[in-house]
């Protein structure tokens, strides 16, 4: 249904596309390859490319891309995150878990000091369902939001749900 | 800001009491001149237009004291009340408010040392060198004499600290003659101008010039038994610790006049601190006082009772402040994840089901094992609740409804009882109603864990409470019990023990609160509630007895003692929870000060270098097991 609106812009569309056969396709303008690059990333760096464009900040917030973030740092791979990702999506999903618990972890613990960081990732989706369910409670009686993670200092928790 | 000699107001009167001076000359060294008041620079001129001269300079300190006379004047019950009333009623000639930091300063004065029978005036005068030199070795004086000069007679330096709170004298027995007198501004000149111990003691070492130090000597000879009293706060903070034991032993010896007036001066004293231990001291104050003001309480006046929903309320906040419950969680739950490796249907009974925080991380951490989840039950116990009986079945529910989403098969059950003595194996072990895949002896036997949390040391009110509540664990059979308890003694036979340990037990969780709390909000709020939390475990240890005092705590070896008399034996807490532990620990921000620490394999989770919370594990002795379920591997 080309109205006679469209018909110029497909031409252009279509002339646009020819010059780029031209030039090499660029990296960066393909989501799925922006994924895999984006998802080696640490948490505050991705969060910046999410703030390069509209295409990037679609490509960060993809749940795969942040499960490979925190995939980072699991020593099981990809096993373990097959069996996780419904526990994890059920609980809140990756980009929750990480900014909410694994982050702020990993920022408090420092850099060294932590041999099994996969140990940083159980104790941090333990906390993660920790504040699922207490903000299941919150909710019925009308709390703010769960202080449980105050402690990995958030200061005031937005809430994101 | 220096306050200089004032009281052109009470030119005429007795020499003319002066003060002000040392927290005041300590900054301004070179201005020693404690000459005719000098009285008029910068009056506050808001309160002057309502009569009141005030120097701008002192409004500081005028306003601390006057706290402080509020708080003297609201404590000062029972006993002194109506000679106090009577005596300022009476004496109102020697005052004049006009002059607010004079006033003030008179009636605490008065307060404080309590009203007369008058003395006849103790040789106030004689500066003896050789006192000055002990004066001066006792107190540390600075070779400041030449600031001071005048002194040696009535007038009393009072000096007002600069900072906040003065610390007030310890008399340590009421009996003492009003205290060596008091002084009084002004008028009656026969009445007795001894130094009131609590104006030497305000008087800030450094600066004392050698005619305060005379005075103090004349003091100290008037009354012998005083003891020579200095005042800076860590003297002050000794002094408090002091009077709070004092005061124990006063207790313990019902001397109950003396401990009521020990228990004045510390909430004097507590105010001199700051933090922590003023709070401890605050709350140890009030349980001392409840104790020797209603010795039997009924119904556990403020002390065990109140609702239900108000204690889980401070819990939940104490668990968001502080990290203790949430390593006991943490802990507890890695022993019963690692006892449950390889179990298709497991099944935890939990003494203290409160609000459910410890299940959620034991359900995901199911969820997440390799090989799947096992189904999973759970039975939460609880005590009656008086307005809302629901509260267990929503814990419940809410349970269930994050186990669904992690699609854990989870059955629940709540039970209400009183006390955990009430319970029976069969209640524990019995199968839902709704439980209705045939599985009478079935395909696979339950694994059974026992959590409890801060629970037991309740049990030990009542004798005999405690053996059948572990005779009903063992019958239950489980494969892991999971005992999380305080580390201190708190239980000991003679109160004076009891109250020496729980003085060190809360000081080190009050300083470990004060090192954590987050800057917001939500964070004060939690801190400030986990304060009151242990307020009333304070007051349950220290002013109740019998079947009421429910916070029984005894330390690690005694309850190792206990299980195994009960025929369990100890399973040690593997690596892998204590990696956990010291990870979480480092997650807070307050966290230098936490250790957690391995010992035979239980974990504990001290304050620098005090145990505070002691997790371990148990199981049935394998003597006494006998029987397939318990002979699977762990």
């Amino acid at each position: 249904m080309s109205s006679a609106y469209e018909q110029p812009l497909l031409l252009q569309q279509r002339g646009r596309e020819a010059e780029e056969e031209e030039t090499l396709a660029a990296i960066t303008d393909n989501a799925d390859l922006m994924a895999e690059v984006l998802g080696r990333l640490d948490g505050r760096s991705l969060a910046a490319a999410g703030c390069v464009c509209r295409l990037w900040a679609a490509v960060s917030r993809r749940e795969s891309v942040w499960e490979a973030v925190c995939g980072q740092h699991v020593a099981g791979g990809a096993a373990a995150g097959a069996q996780a990702r419904p526990v994890v999506a059920a609980l809140g999903g990756y980009r929750r878990l990480y900014r909410l618990c694994l982050g702020p972890a990993l920022d408090r613990l420092g850099a060294g000091g932590w041999p099994a960081a996969r140990l940083s990732l159980s104790l941090s989706l333990s906390l993660f369902s920790i504040e699922c369910y207490e903000r299941r409670l919150g909710r019925e009686r009308g709390h703010p939001l769960p202080a449980s993670l105050l402690f990995l200092g958030h200061g005031n928790p937005v809430d994101v749900s | 800001m220096k306050r200089e000699h004032q009281d052109t107001v009470h030119g005429g009167r007795g020499g003319g009491g002066w003060y002000g001076m040392a927290a005041e000359i300590e900054h301004e060294k070179g201005k020693g001149t404690m000459g005719a008041g000098t009285e008029d620079g910068d009056v506050d001129e808001l309160l002057a237009a309502l009569g009141y001269k005030v120097r701008s300079s002192d409004m500081a300190d005028v306003a601390q004291k006057l706290e402080q006379l509020e708080m003297a004047m609201g404590s000062s019950a029972a006993a002194n009340d109506d000679a106090l009333l009577s005596h300022l009623a009476a004496d109102t000639v020697h005052y004049n408010p006009s002059d607010l930091s004079t006033w003030v300063d008179n009636i605490l004065s008065e307060l404080n040392a309590p009203p007369p029978p008058l003395l006849p005036p103790p040789h106030l005068t004689a500066p003896a060198p050789a006192a000055l030199d002990h004066h001066q070795h006792h107190l540390d004086l600075s070779p400041s004499a030449a600031e001071q000069s005048t002194i040696t007679t009535v007038d009393l330096p009072t000096v007002p600290r600069r900072t906040p709170a003065n610390a007030y004298d310890l008399k340590p027995l009421p009996a003492l003659p009003a205290a060596a007198g008091r002084i009084t501004y002004g008028s009656d000149p026969q009445s007795e101008v001894a130094p009131s111990p609590r104006d030497r003691k305000r008087m800030k070492i450094s600066n004392l010039p050698s005619s305060s130090s005379s005075t103090t000597d004349a003091a100290t000879s008037a009354s012998s038994t005083l003891p020579v009293v200095v005042v800076d706060s860590q003297e002050a903070g000794i002094r408090l610790v002091h009077a709070l034991l004092a005061c124990a032993e006063a207790v313990q010896q019902e001397n109950l006049k003396a401990a009521d007036t020990l228990v004045k001066q510390i909430s004097m004293l507590a105010t001199s601190q700051g933090g922590a231990m003023r709070k401890v001291a605050g709350y140890f104050a009030e349980a001392l006082a409840r104790r020797i003001y209603r010795p039997h309480p009924r119904g556990g006046v403020g002390c065990s009772f109140d609702s239900v929903a108000f204690d889980d309320m401070l819990h939940m906040h104490f668990y968001e402040s502080c990290p203790y419950l949430k390593f006991a969680h943490f802990t507890a739950n890695q022993a019963i994840l690692e006892a449950f490796a390889g179990c298709r249907r497991v099944h935890v009974v939990d003494f203290g089901m409160r609000q459910g925080l410890q299940w959620p991380a034991l359900l995901q951490a199911l969820a997440l094992r390799p090989g799947g989840p096992p189904s999973f039950r759970l039975t939460g116990i609880g005590p009656p609740q008086p307005d809302n009986s629901d509260a267990l079945q929503e814990v419940g529910w809410k349970l269930a409804q994050l186990a669904e989403t992690i699609r854990v098969d989870f059955r629940y059950r709540g039970f209400v009882a009183a006390s955990l003595a009430d319970l029976e194996s069969y209640m524990l072990l019995g199968k839902d109603s709704d439980d209705c895949s045939a599985e009478g002896e079935d395909e696979e036997p339950e694994a059974v864990a026992v959590n409890s949390v801060l629970e037991l040391h309740r049990l030990l009110a009542r004798p005999g409470a405690i053996e059948k509540v572990l005779g009903t664990v063992r019958a239950v059979r489980p494969r892991i019990v999971t005992v999380v308890e305080q580390e201190a003694n708190h239980n000991g036979g003679a109160f004076q023990e009891r109250f020496t340990e729980a003085l060190h037990y809360y000081s080190t969780m009050f300083d470990s609160l004060e090192g954590g709390a987050s800057a917001d909000n939500a964070g004060g709020r939690d801190q400030a509630m986990s304060e009151v939390y242990l307020g009333r475990q304070i007051c349950n240890v220290v002013a109740c007895e019998g079947t009421e005092r429910t916070e029984r705590h005894e330390t690690l070896d005694q309850w190792r003692g206990r299980m195994s008399g009960a025929g369990f034996e100890p399973v040690a807490i593997g690596s892998n929870a204590f990696k956990q532990a010291s990870m979480l620990l480092a997650l807070f921000s307050g966290g230098d000060g936490y250790r957690v620490e391995e010992k035979d394999g239980c974990l504990t989770l001290g304050w620098h270098t005090r145990p505070l919370i002691a997790t371990s594990a148990w199981r049935v002795a394998a003597a006494a097991a006998g029987d397939p379920i318990s002979s699977t591997a762990r």
